[in-house]
């Protein structure tokens, strides 16, 4: 794919099954397949979240704008908002033994995502970048295909 | 999007919750708010049937690690059955799966 596909969603929770739909429509369209669609959306869903949550501070119309890019073997997603920045270093994931709500949506992007990192350098907002390298997962799949 | 939540009470004092739709930021509020009284209704058991969920994120999760924690102070059962692949796997990723008592059918869950 040489362009990337740009959706821009307010920051309501609401929007957030417009933008997995459309994650969906085009993971399916490049044949990723379905355990490994299923995790990019989930991730996708967390950061936007975030953003919401974090971001801006709970609901609100302000945009999030989700960038997908398939080149080659990499999935390239960025979500930009323009909230308040986040402070990279205070994003670790928690630790799991500790069964209690909450917390896990950091875990799920560092555990699917092979790159994760926040930039701040910018006026307003945060730009998140995650890839995941497909190639192990697209292989698998055209093998399953033959079989 | 919108999710659809049918209470139904198979026994005494046991509660099956189905939900249907996608559990997101969106709706796990709804799923907290119908589950959180069952817990002060001297229920013995109550059965959460997931076979209408293809999606749920981190705060669905939390959604059901709260039912968790309140079965344990109001010692009731909390049961989930029926998780469909998605929603195993993100158990699976939150290291969660075994925390939960976890059944294939409400049948089974309804037995033990």
């Amino acid at each position: 794919m040489s362009q990337p596909i740009k959706l821009s969603i307010p920051s309501h929770p609401k929007y957030l099954g417009l933008i997995r739909k459309v994650l969906q429509e085009l993971l399916d369209y490049h044949e990723v397949p379905d355990e490994t669609a299923r995790r990019l959306i989930l991730c996708v869903d967390e950061a936007c979240s975030n953003v919401i949550k974090h971001g801006y501070g709970g609901p609100c119309e302000e945009p999030i704008e989700a960038t997908f890019h398939i080149d080659g073997d990499d999935f390239k997603v960025q979500i930009r908002d323009y909230g308040k920045q986040c402070d990279s270093s205070q994003i670790k994931p928690r630790c799991l033994d500790q069964i209690k709500p909450g917390g896990l949506g950091t875990h799920f992007i560092n555990e699917i995502m092979d790159d994760v990192s926040y930039c701040t350098e910018r006026a307003k907002g945060t730009l998140l970048t995650m890839v995941k390298k497909l190639k192990r997962e697209l292989t698998s799949a055209q093998e399953k295909n033959k079989e | 999007m919108s999710i659809e939540l049918k209470l139904d009470r198979p026994a005494e004092n046991t509660v099956t919750i189905s939900v249907i739709g996608d559990i997101d930021m969106s709706s796990s509020t709804k799923v907290r708010d119908i589950l959180a009284p069952l817990f002060q209704e001297n229920n013995k058991a109550i059965i959460v049937d997931l076979s209408g969920v293809s999606y749920i994120d981190s705060s669905g999760i939390a959604t059901l690690v709260e039912g968790l924690q309140w079965s344990h102070s109001s010692q009731s059962k909390f049961r989930l059955v029926s998780l469909t692949p998605g929603v195993k796997d993100v158990f699976e990723i939150a290291r969660l799966l075994t925390v939960f008592e976890v059944f294939d059918t409400k049948e089974q869950a309804l037995a033990h």
